[in-house]
């Protein structure tokens, strides 16, 4: 018989793929010969947009990454930035810094757990997800004002302080949460119909995850123990007992594994946090260049400097996001704006090795393997 | 030894000069040799290409690539140089397949060319985007209107006639 391929078209809007992004496969009957990833429609020149901005005014920008997860955004650019500043930060917000990224991550994998198993079909993950998010979230809110773009951690400390009640509340949390993930994994991790999508689906040897730019919990599901909170320790991870969680099974199952006890690492980790949280400033000033804005300085510009000129150079900066590998790369001239900004995005580098990892399988199965990647569009297009 | 330095011994006329990004150690690459270079330090073990970064300094561009060793630990930044008429460079597909998404971007938005790349066309712009955003003389005064055509393809235009319905 005479048979022809196939070119359909997924995308790009589609629900199951996270935003706006359009795989063009190209089909052989059922089985994907060929994927081909569009992108570039939730493109918004952040990048370009940083080199018209002063260091701090492109801190909300970073909120827009990756906006499951924008501490994590707002840290990696901030410790860019301090890095090239030589700005201090105090041990407090330091802390607090860490409690935000932990209580993001496990934000973020709540989301990415309800949002794959919706792909799959059972739509009660994510009704639990969002319960627990949305916990979350509140306390995001009483810490900042906002729900899900930040803008809170700033070059030299956070914006303000903890407010009263907060740590009481995250105890809260902390303590509904461990047992959550434990009704997760009664309700996920044993199905037999999740296994049979899961198990052996997506597989990817960990050479080629490797090769091909695979980072964070996505690479740790291929039995590499690489967790850059401890391979190039920041902030105050190296005093803080946490292990890179790691599964070596090489498949769509094992990088869903990995999250599931990442959230149960960043809830010890937290813990610890709020245990040995000291006292003290949660902002200091730089050190570099410190210009006052025109007009009377108001309340805020007396705790932070909002304009200031770090010294010629470059730096790579980058710490282990809720997605994988973060990095800012930033050029200084001296001036108040950055010379060019780039960012290194997980999502964006995840995604690479998508056509390789699902040739030969299904569409069902490009879902499910898709999924697992964990990929948030407004982090792959910037 | 710094693995900078080991390159500059193993190949001490492809290296211009040595230094730090940072802290982590640097090697300006002379742009003909960047592939044996970076051959040799995928055996070095810099088995993880974090991010290649194009970079325009007005009269000339550069290209970084920021490596990482999961074996040893470590970390190499290789650096090139090139001229800012026609700027193009090897790709480094071959070696890290994670280059070429990277290399797309840098084309894409830089508009370095990467000679030997087998898929070099524009990735977050659609194709037919007029100039390189990350260019510093992008003229940004020019109106671009994207929408897709009937075969799903991008159509641009400067007047926005694709934008009516015909």
């Amino acid at each position: 018989m005479k048979t022809d391929e196939l070119i359909i078209n997924m995308g790009p809007v589609h629900p199951s793929t996270h935003g706006v992004l359009r795989f063009k496969l190209t089909m052989d009957g059922e089985i994907i010969k060929k994927c081909e990833v569009v992108m570039g429609y939730l493109h918004r020149g952040t990048e370009k947009l940083g080199e018209m901005k002063t260091y701090l005014q492109f801190v909300p920008y970073t909120d827009r990454l990756d906006y499951i997860s924008a501490f994590p955004n707002n840290y990696a650019y901030v410790k860019a930035v301090e890095e090239i500043a030589g700005i201090e930060v105090p041990l407090r917000a330091e802390y607090i810094r860490v409690l935000t990224l932990e209580l993001n991550r496990i934000v973020n994998h709540l989301v990415m757990l309800g949002s794959l198993l919706l792909d799959l079909g059972a739509s009660t993950m994510i009704m639990y997800g969002f319960r627990e998010r949305e916990n979350a979230l509140q306390l995001f809110e009483m810490l900042c004002g906002a729900r899900m773009t930040f803008n809170y951690i700033r070059p030299g400390g956070v914006r303000e302080d903890m407010p009263e009640g907060f740590i009481p509340k995250l105890n809260e949390f902390i303590k509904d949460m461990e047992k959550r993930i434990d009704d997760y994994e009664q309700l996920i991790s044993g199905n037999e119909i999740f296994l049979g999508r899961m198990k052996g689906i997506g597989v990817m040897s960990a050479q080629d995850a490797i090769n091909y730019g695979m980072t964070g919990p996505s690479l740790r599901g291929h039995g590499v123990n690489y967790d850059i909170r401890k391979i190039e320790p920041y902030s105050v991870y190296p005093d803080i007992d946490f292990k890179a969680c790691m599964h070596d099974g090489c498949d769509s199952f094992a990088r869903y594994m990995v999250r599931i006890d990442e959230m149960r690492e960043s809830l010890h980790i937290l813990r610890q946090v709020v245990d040995a949280m000291p006292e003290g400033k949660a902002i200091t000033y730089a050190k570099y260049g410190i210009a006052p804005i025109t007009g009377a300085p108001t309340a805020a510009s007396t705790y932070f400097p909002r304009i200031f000129a770090p010294p010629p150079g470059e730096v790579y900066s980058r710490i282990e996001a809720p997605k994988g590998e973060l990095g800012f790369y930033i050029v200084s001239d001296g001036t108040i704006k950055p010379y060019r900004i780039k960012i290194r995005s997980p999502s964006f580098c995840n995604l690479t090795a998508i056509p390789k990892m699902v040739e030969g399988l299904m569409i069902p199965d490009l879902i499910a393997a898709f999924g697992t990647i964990d990929v948030v569009l407004g982090d792959v297009d910037r | 030894m710094n693995p900078a330095e080991e390159i500059k011994q193993l190949f001490p006329d492809s290296v211009l000069s040595t230094g730090l990004q940072m802290n982590k150690p640097l090697a300006i690459i002379k742009k003909e040799e960047l592939l044996k270079v970076a051959q040799k330090a995928k055996e070095m073990g810099f088995d993880h290409l974090s991010v290649i970064t194009g970079i325009d300094y007005g009269s000339r561009f550069e290209v970084v690539y920021n490596f990482f060793s999961y074996i040893k630990k470590q970390n190499l930044v290789l650096k090139v140089v090139l001229g800012h008429e026609n700027p193009e460079v090897d790709s480094l597909e071959s070696l890290w397949k994670g280059a070429d998404w990277l290399e797309r971007e840098t084309y894409d938005l830089v508009g370095i060319k990467f000679s030997g790349h087998p898929n070099l066309k524009r990735i977050l712009l659609p194709e037919g985007w007029i100039g390189h955003p990350l260019r510093k003389d992008y003229d940004m005064s020019i109106d671009q209107f994207v929408t897709i055509g009937e075969d799903g393809e991008d159509v641009v235009s400067t007047d926005g006639s694709n934008l009516l319905r015909k």
